[in-house]
């Protein structure tokens, strides 16, 4: 029973120089129980606050908070049944890792041999045994890192919040730990909000990604549905990379004009709402993978032909990404790596037309289909 | 070319260095040397850079003529008061300032920090009517020490200092169940300790080494600190070379020893703002 609520949250920070700032504005969301939700966006877009509000670190300006079947708003972090990893870990440095392990349930007044039991769980679940006695700085960053989470294991907590917790490890280890957290959630069965500004770690962590930008909740869905059907703009260019491409359009029946280019879209891209747009200008965003070379076209229903000329080739090994101008925007193509392409070629390239994506130029909205 | 002119640098820099550090020594040299040859012995004596007869005599004297042991007590007393209640107040406010939010917070600190610009000397008249005239504790241990209890300069130390701890392990030890009390004992304090041994040695040595206010302050003899102590031993023995001496030696030796076995610490404090801005 831990599903966690944001009715209405609003956060604002008072500050001499900078006045009111709106760190979150009408936060509205609801986490399942169990659930591992993450909270994705730019710096600043104001995770950290949300996550912290979770946790009674800091008090909403308004709105309420629901943890379980209890309103949290004025209750304190000790009493929240949460337990958090912050980014930097925030180990104490003059105490052991047994210690660090124990601290909270010391605090809670729990018997001797209870802690005891449930600091030497968490260790072998974290392959920490052989550390216990070891401070921190006796330790690697992925050690610490553990022990981080060791910390809020042993707390057997409804919910779990974890903030950018594998942002300073380096790749290989992020990559391990990320597994290793996805493993943790199903072993622990607790309710999960992590908070992170990379979208690749969102995406393969998260059940559910609650995407931000300035404060503000942009769509809240599946990983695979923030790919397929991004609400807005702002969602589309953040998840996916390299990401989702724009072009200025105007749609003309079941054809769209693309910088003097015709387009035919598929009869499946027609709805009611694209309608709406006849005669008039969109955005056509389209990603990057559903792009191809002409000379290497794969698995595409309705092609779209495009023809302009190559300005830079970049070679990934398993891809090549091909930059190209559309009017004023430049277009990048994520194309097989036998795909021939260098710079001043004139190129025919294929879109996949059953794959773009229409917005409306005013208020970046995706016109829905 | 580059190390050549480097050479010359260092050099100049020992020298002027060098000859700072005779001028700083002489003097001291000159104090204990007085006190170790007793000039009464014979009135053609007189002290020598290298003495020629050792004597204890000056030392016999300057403790049998004055309350000195009784000074002392009250100088290692006194300063071991200030120097518990700095460490104590200077840390709860310092980590207040750095670390919690309170209404006015930003206001209050400014204003202490202000009245740091104000010179000890205008605020001693007002301090002495106050402690005098309005509360009647002249001549007493608490009218030497309550003003000193707890010094802007210490809590600005302190802030300081706890400004560098990092935050989120306060935040931890809230979800971990800790009171706030709690937090300061168990979490800052511990990390602090590094600046609370500098500001309990600087307060230490400053409390030993005050004169003016204790002077001030106290009226009769078993009252008085060893440096008011040995103050009014000059007026009253000015002839008595060697006593003079060996007084200001035994005034000053337990600082320099302080010094010498605490150097780290002294060296610590000096740099210890500079952290953080
Ligand atoms: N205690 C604070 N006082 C003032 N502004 C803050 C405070 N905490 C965060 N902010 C501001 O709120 C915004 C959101 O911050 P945060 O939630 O930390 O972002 P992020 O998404 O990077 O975690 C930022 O612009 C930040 O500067
Ligand atoms: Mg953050």
């Amino acid at each position: 029973m831990a599903r966690v609520e944001f009715r209405n949250v609003r956060k604002e920070f008072h500050d001499q120089q900078k006045g009111t700032f709106t760190a979150v504005e009408g936060s509205d969301f609801v986490i399942n129980d169990k659930e591992f939700v993450v909270f994705v966006g730019p710096s600043g877009c104001g995770k950290t606050t949300s996550l912290r509000m979770i946790a009674g670190l800091e008090h909403q300006s308004s709105g309420d908070i629901i943890i379980g079947d209890r309103v949290v708003n004025n209750l304190h972090p000790k009493d929240r049944d949460i337990a958090m990893v912050f980014q930097d870990y925030a180990l104490y440095p003059h105490m052991t890792i047994r210690e660090n392990l124990s601290f909270g349930l010391r605090n809670l007044k729990k018997p001797k041999a209870y802690i005891e039991q449930k600091v030497q769980e968490a260790a072998s679940i974290l392959d920490l045994e052989s550390m216990l006695e070891r401070k921190p700085r006796e330790l690697s960053g992925g050690q610490r890192q553990r022990v981080a989470v060791g910390r809020a294991i042993v707390r057997d907590p409804q919910v779990f919040l974890f903030d950018e917790p594998l942002s300073n490890l380096d790749a290989k280890l992020r990559i391990q730990m990320r597994v290793e957290l996805a493993e943790l959630h199903k072993r622990l069965g607790a309710t999960i909000v992590y908070v992170t500004h990379d979208q690749v770690e969102a995406m393969t962590l998260g059940e559910r990604i609650v995407v931000m930008n300035k404060g503000a909740i942009q769509q809240i869905a599946s990983p695979t549905e923030l790919y397929a059907k991004p609400r807005n703009m702002f969602v589309a260019g953040f998840i996916g990379s390299p990401a989702m491409n724009f072009m200025d359009a105007e749609l003309d029946g079941n054809r769209v004009l693309v910088n003097g280019t015709v387009l035919e879209l598929p009869e499946s891209m027609l709805s009611s709402s694209l309608a709406d747009y006849d005669k008039k200008k969109v955005i056509l965003g389209i990603r990057p993978e559903d792009i191809y070379g002409e000379d290497f076209v794969q698995n595409v229903k309705v092609e779209g032909k495009m023809t302009t000329s190559v300005q830079v080739v970049e070679h990934l090994g398993s891809e090549n990404l091909v930059y190209f101008q559309v009017g004023e925007r430049s277009v990048t193509a994520k194309v097989h790596p036998e795909t021939k392409a260098y710079v001043g070629l004139e190129k025919t390239f294929i879109l996949d037309l059953g794959k773009v994506h229409f917005f409306d130029p005013e208020t970046e909205m995706r016109i829905s289909d | 070319m580059h190390s050549k002119s480097k050479i010359i640098m260092v050099t100049v820099a020992s020298v002027i260095l060098g000859l700072w550090a005779i001028v700083t020594i002489i003097p001291l040299y000159w104090m204990i040397i007085g006190s170790v040859q007793d000039t009464t012995l014979s009135a053609t004596y007189k002290p020598q850079m290298i003495p020629s007869i050792w004597s204890v005599a000056p030392f016999e004297r300057f403790f049998s003529k004055t309350s000195a042991w009784r000074w002392l007590f009250n100088s290692v007393f006194i300063s071991a008061v200030l120097t518990a209640t700095n460490v104590f107040f200077g840390s709860l406010a310092g980590y207040a300032f750095a670390k919690l939010k309170f209404p006015g917070s930003k206001t209050v600190f400014w204003v202490l920090l202000s009245t740091m610009m104000i010179p000890a000397q205008v605020t001693l008249i007002p301090l002495y009517v106050l402690i005098i005239n309005v509360f009647n504790l002249g001549d007493t241990y608490t009218a030497i020490i309550l003003p000193g209890a707890v010094s802007v300069g210490n809590i600005f130390l302190m802030k300081q200092y706890m400004s560098s701890l990092p935050t989120s392990l306060i935040h931890a030890a809230r979800i971990d169940a800790c009171s706030e009390f709690g937090i300061f004992w168990k979490v800052i304090l511990p990390l602090a300790k590094p600046g609370l041994a500098v500001l309990a040695i600087f307060t230490f040595v400053t409390s030993w080494n005050d004169f003016f206010w204790p002077f001030l302050i106290t009226s009769s003899d078993e009252m008085r600190t060893i440096q008011v102590g040995l103050a009014s031993f000059v007026f009253a023995e000015s002839t008595d070379y060697g006593a003079i001496m060996a007084g200001a030696t035994v005034g000053a030796l337990p600082m320099m020893i302080l010094f010498f076995s605490l150097q780290r610490y002294f060296l610590q404090g000096i740099t210890i703002g500079a952290v953080k801005g």
